[in-house]
């Protein structure tokens, strides 16, 4: 297991606050933020490329004061930092040098898996961005690193080329017995990828565990903001006596009728919009000044009962909502 | 208008290319190529030649040696002092020849340095040592600059992958920093080397011999005039633009 514990730097314009996680031996962990949030300067930490306050532990060794060189982290940059002075096959046998014990590295699988038979003695500079990023994965990999950390691998890939690419990447933990740890800002990539995600925001982590609780119950506001949850709404909706509290609901578990119907939480209110997609309707409705995005699936919308002005009921269960902390040291307007 | 400003920008960049090269065609029109071959069989001249070439590149590869640790920690790392650590990089550059010359005779010759130079048994005073140590005080910056520039060139992602792949400070600097930028160095070089081929101001106080070719150029006006000392400074040209042109087409070709 890697284990980070209140890892704190300043460089240039970035900052780590105190961040703290583990990850397990063979985890896909992936840490979503945004641009400029600290994400790339924690894998750099984590590489031992920084110096910084805190410990950095593996398999219950301290590793805070090991050079990068002795750590078998292996590291994909965003844009790769393919060695421009060396042909395909020489970037990824560039460690050779450096392997202490030999050993018969699966090199046909990976060059198999990574399809990079025929790239081998190409110059790096006419390779296009997806076969560059299976060029840097695969130096990194024939390192045989304990730990694979990667940073924003397909931000620079042709969209037609990812689903091929997060493939490869969500087969490398057990084929070749790493723990990665990957940095995004896409949830699509996050909820793909990962066992267990954390959020980083402004330096610090705020929310880590296993991704579909992250990314479906966040903790507080500004996750929420930056999770993309539309419905984020005062707890007086659904419990009049609460104050200065909120809670998001899935708006695909509303349940919306022209009449009451028995569930954990009702709402009433006035549909204000309604607009067609693909496969759903959505509503926007309006309770107590509130407006709550509702996604409903085609078979369930009766056209007849439910339109613009009509007053409606929502319903919904409990496993629908998360309340939310508001007392929070990030800063919401940040988000 | 855009059709002016062609025609303005063009008119005065060749007024400098004229202004730079009109000297020399003179010079070489003015020696001949009887006396330019005349030149090149004569065996003063060409020791000379030999002489100021050798001393200027072994300089280079001592300034080499010191001058890529300095350029490359001011390249990757920023520091109180660092721009007076660059400023004294910079002061060969600004200060007169002769000065320079006086102040390496002064420090090295009879100063504090004065002991360990001649424990050394080197001796600067009309001596190749002292032709070298002069021509490296005053033409390092070139160097030293040129690979900086080349060190600021190399992202440091390169370097850090590198680590990452299991490779030492002293194995990235060989592996992958110096030959990223070994184009810049190379330059560097050859402009340090070219400088120091022209270096008369220092050279001239330190060792007036064994004559380099600044020296013997400037001997033989100042001893039998103009005729005398043209051809030398012709073969000296043509032997340092040969060289320099040759050096930098191979270093600036296009990488395959």
């Amino acid at each position: 297991m890697l284990s980070l514990r209140n890892i704190s730097l300043k460089k240039g314009s970035f900052t780590l606050k105190q961040v703290s996680f583990d990850v397990k031996d063979r985890e896909y962990f992936v840490i979503l933020g945004r641009t400029g949030s600290g994400k790339t300067l924690l894998l750099e930490t984590i590489a031992g490329l920084n110096k910084h306050a805190g410990t950095v532990s593996f398999r219950k060794r301290d590793i805070t004061n090991i050079p990068t060189e002795k750590r078998k982290i292996g590291f994909v940059y965003q844009d790769f930092a393919l060695f421009p002075h060396l042909s395909v096959i020489k970037n990824i046998r560039f460690s050779d040098r450096y392997q202490t014990q030999s050993s018969n590295f699966q090199w046909d699988e990976l060059i198999d898996l990574l399809g990079l038979e025929n790239l081998l003695h190409r110059n790096i500079h006419y390779l296009s961005g997806g076969e560059k990023q299976r060029v840097a994965l695969a130096r990194a990999i024939y390192s045989r690193p304990d730990i694979l950390l990667l940073d924003e691998p397909l931000s620079a890939i042709d969209p037609s080329l990812r689903n091929t690419i997060m493939e490869k990447l969500k087969g490398l933990k057990q084929r070749f017995h790493i723990t990665v740890i990957h940095v995004t800002h896409n949830f699509r990539e996050a909820a793909y990828l990962a066992d267990n995600i954390g959020i980083m925001m402004d330096g610090k982590l705020v929310q880590q565990g296993p991704v579909q609780d992250v990314l479906h119950h966040p903790t507080n506001i500004p996750i929420a903001k930056f999770l993309g949850f539309k419905n984020i709404l005062p707890t007086f909706l659904i419990d009049a006596d609460s104050k200065d509290r909120y809670f998001t609901v899935n708006p695909s578990m509303i349940h919306v009728t022209d009449h009451a119907i028995e569930s954990d939480y009702n709402i009433r209110g006035i549909c204000r919009e309604s607009s067609e997609g693909f496969n759903h309707h959505e509503l926007v409705v309006i309770a107590e000044g509130c407006p709550i995005f509702v996604k409903m699936a085609k078979q369930n919308y009766d056209l007849t009962l439910i339109h613009t002005g009509a007053a409606v009921h929502l319903s919904f269960p409990r496993s629908a909502v998360t309340f939310l902390q508001t007392s929070e040291n990030l800063d919401e307007t940040s988000v | 208008m855009k059709h002016l400003f062609n025609l303005t920008f063009i008119f005065l960049s060749a007024l400098v290319l004229l202004f730079i090269v009109i000297p020399l065609i003179g010079l070489f029109t003015g020696v001949g190529w009887t006396g330019l071959v005349e030149a090149f069989l004569d065996s003063e001249i060409m020791l000379s030649v030999w002489l100021t070439m050798k001393v200027s590149f072994l300089g280079t590869c001592l300034i080499l040696l010191t001058g890529l640790p300095l350029a490359y920690l001011v390249a990757r790392n920023d520091f109180r002092g660092k721009s007076i650590i660059e400023s004294i990089i910079d002061i060969p550059i600004m200060i007169p020849h002769t000065a320079a010359g006086i102040a390496l005779l002064m420090a090295f010759n009879q100063g504090a340095m004065a002991p360990i130079f001649k424990s050394l048994g080197i001796q600067l005073i009309d001596t190749e040592a002292g032709i070298m140590i002069a021509m490296m005080f005053l033409s390092s910056p070139f160097l030293i600059n040129g690979a900086k520039e080349g060190f600021k060139n190399v992202d440091p992602k390169l370097e850090n992958v590198a680590r990452t792949l299991g490779a030492g400070r002293f194995s990235v600097f060989f592996r992958v920093v110096l030959p990223n930028a070994k184009k810049d160095i190379i330059n560097g070089m050859l402009m340090m080397w070219s400088r120091g081929l022209g270096e008369f101001g220092a050279v001239v106080i330190i060792a007036y011999h064994p004559m380099v070719a600044p020296v013997l150029i400037y001997d033989r006006f100042n001893n039998y005039g103009l005729s005398y000392s043209a051809p030398v400074a012709a073969v000296m040209i043509a032997v340092s633009l040969v060289t320099f042109l040759l050096v930098r087409g191979l270093n600036n070709r296009k990488r395959i």
